[in-house]
């Protein structure tokens, strides 16, 4: 089965600590075991673009649609036998102890060819020329109903201009199990039994040539109207740095945006 | 049942096909004869019902196939008995329908809703009443767990080593809300719902014959002890009688001794968990011929054991004023209301009406027992509270 690991500052953020572990530990065991698809670190809150349409008008606005709620930090696509092993898999990584880690199954559709994977055979991981982001497809009670909700025609659109690489959908968040690890204790907990106001309901990775593009991108997408896209820049670290100095040397950059002014993109 | 969904992978038809097998039982054996091995007959008849389910719903033919396998195989005679899986499937299948039913990624409500249904046999309608919910929400309820467990892969099998000891005490916690569930009704006018406590030792029973680990026998002889003062615990009014004052020779003497022989058990004290704790308390109780015989000291030593929640708190500031005079308890109890952790719970000024009626402040006492008549949730207990304070003169 096939989850996708989401990596959130919870509500009880803890320091650091590589002696329990570190990244690159982590990303070695996925990889020998075969389980691992695709993983990004994302640029911190400020850094996302928040896109609606609403009555025909796009709405874009800084930083992630909800405001003073769990930053996701970070993602992993993976394949694995089943919920157990994936909560093994999140249990270890370093997220699951200084915040949650939400492993979200994604959505299985009946016409899925078996062997079909999230993350396309042939996938490149490092970009050689566009900028890349990951745009959340939120669902958002403000948005609008009825009209055509079809999505079939943006991916179609979006695969043939070659800026959509991979994405799927989620089951929803009642689906979901949260693993979290204090003081070495795994506390698995369910997903929220009444599912939320807003919720990531999928994702795709887009590579672009601004954010300019990817925001005409995500307001193309039908959820643009019913819900709300957030773009969300890659930011590739080196896994096998010492982590800390890294955290150190990166502190500046956690509240000062990097991607283009709204005004820059869209006057 | 557990059989049918580990071999079609599909609840529902598990469901389905046992319940089948039941109601042709009603219809066959009035007739036909009851036969000579009603479980084997039953088991039969599911498993083909399922088949013929499968078949119908045009289930992969290799689904079809290993199932065939695996009933030629049952019919073939014995297993490799290496394998403790295939030499007993039964054993190994109620083991994991008990975990998935117990999994920590569904909520607890499921969880329990769903042990009580698949591993207890109620039936929906039945659950339903025992959490006081309409019967299409408990159905709902029960269908969403079934998805989450379909949609988000939770594994039907008995967790690997390494996560054994936390998963069975998930599955622990499961057991124990359903006979909490059953000793005091957080709200209404029934005090006592015997039929769930006994489901909860029935499984109990369970878990306890397929693994007997300390806490699990722990836990059975918590629930045991308990249980056996039911009779004692309401008078003929449906009063709720407090442990002091119990007729003991009420006390179910054969649940009593099958408890207090689950804890002959030698285990260092070191390695107790907190069911057994418990269970050593509960013991200290029923060995007691009378109320004044009580070894409060040992129950002290007891809760000292246990992690500081506001309830644990609570039992040990009331065994400190029994074991060492209502003056320390009061003190401790003092400590814990300033804490504010316990407010809004009857439980606190009940347990301070109680110790300073043992010390002789009527007057504080009286006030203590209004406070807990206010917030107390169930009628047998508000009356309960209203009695002692009558009593006070």
């Amino acid at each position: 089965m096939e989850y996708l690991l989401l990596y959130t500052n919870g509500t009880d953020p803890q320091p650091f600590d590589p002696s329990e572990g570190t990244i690159a530990e982590w990303i070695a065991d996925v990889e020998a075991r075969g389980v691992s698809e695709y993983g990004e670190r994302l640029r911190p809150g400020q850094d996302a673009t928040t896109v609606r349409v609403r009555k025909s008008e796009v709405l874009i606005s800084e930083g992630p649609f909800t405001e003073a709620r769990e930053w996701v930090g970070g993602f992993d696509v993976i394949d694995c036998s089943d919920l157990d092993e994936a909560i093994g898999i999140a249990s270890k990584h370093p997220a699951a102890r200084i915040g949650t880690v939400e492993v979200r199954p994604f959505m299985v559709w009946p016409d899925t060819p078996s062997g079909k994977r999230i993350v396309p055979p042939g996938f490149v991981e490092n970009s050689t020329t566009g900028r890349r982001y990951v745009m959340f497809v939120c669902v958002d009670p403000s948005g609008e109903t009825g009209g055509d909700d079809d999505v079939d025609t943006w991916v179609t659109e979006m695969d043939a201009r070659g800026v959509r690489l991979f994405g799927d959908v989620l089951r929803p968040p009642s689906d979901a199990t949260h693993v979290r690890v204090r003081r070495g204790e795994t506390i698995i907990g369910d997903g929220p039994f009444s599912e939320s106001k807003e919720w990531i309901a999928g994702l795709d990775l887009l590579e672009v040539s601004s954010l300019n593009e990817a925001i005409e991108i995500a307001a193309a997408h039908p959820m643009a109207r019913g819900g709300a896209l957030v773009l969300s820049p890659l930011w590739p670290f080196d896994p096998d740095g010492d982590q800390v100095a890294r955290a150190q040397r990166e502190a500046p950059e956690l509240d000062m945006r990097s991607e283009p002014a709204l005004g820059a993109v869209t006057g | 049942m557990a059989t049918l969904i580990r071999v079609t992978g599909d609840w529902d038809v598990a469901e389905e096909s046992t319940a089948g097998a039941f109601e042709r039982a009603a219809a066959t054996w009035p007739r036909a004869g009851v036969p000579r091995n009603p479980g084997a007959w039953l088991t039969t008849a599911a498993r083909n019902l399922a088949m013929d389910r499968l078949r119908r719903r045009g289930v992969e033919t290799d689904k079809l196939r290993e199932w065939m396998d695996m009933h030629r195989g049952s019919d073939a005679g014995p297993h490799d008995p290496g394998d403790l899986a295939t030499r007993e499937p039964e054993w190994d299948d109620r083991l994991r329908l008990i975990f998935t039913c117990a999994h920590p990624a569904l909520p607890l409500e499921a969880r329990v809703a769903l042990t009580l249904r698949s591993v207890g046999g109620l039936n929906t309608g039945e659950v339903a009443r025992a959490f006081l919910v309409s019967e299409s929400t408990m159905a709902q309820r029960l269908v969403r767990a079934k998805a989450k467990i379909a949609h988000a892969g939770i594994p039907y099998r008995v967790p690997p080593a390494d996560a054994l000891p936390e998963r069975l005490s998930g599955v622990l916690a499961v057991l124990y809300l359903i006979y909490n569930e059953a000793y005091a009704a957080t709200s209404g006018e029934s005090l006592q719902r015997l039929d769930l406590a006994a489901e909860a030792i029935r499984l109990g029973r369970l878990v306890v014959d397929l693994l007997p680990q300390p806490e699990a026998n722990a836990l059975l002889a918590l629930m045991l002890i308990q249980h056996a003062r039911a009779a004692a615990r309401v008078d003929a009014d449906g009063e709720l009688v407090s442990l002091e004052e119990q007729d003991r020779t009420l006390w179910n003497a054969a649940e009593l001794a099958q408890g207090l022989e689950l804890l002959s058990r030698r285990l260092d004290p070191q390695d107790w968990g907190p069911y057994r704790v418990q269970a050593e308390i509960q013991a200290v109780h029923a060995r007691a011929a009378t109320a004044s015989e009580t070894d409060w000291p040992a129950i002290l030593g007891f809760y000292r054991l246990l992690p500081d929640t506001p309830v644990i708190e609570l039992n040990r500031a009331i065994a400190l004023g029994m074991a060492q005079g209502p003056d320390s308890g009061l003190a401790a109890l003092a400590r814990l209301a300033d804490s504010g952790r316990l407010r809004a719970h009857h439980l606190l000024p009940a347990a301070q009406a109680d110790l300073s009626r043992r010390a002789g402040l009527l007057d504080a006492a009286a006030s203590f027992y209004r406070s807990a008549i206010a917030l107390a949730s169930t009628g047998p207990e508000r009356r309960f509270l209203e009695r002692r304070l009558s009593s006070l003169g």
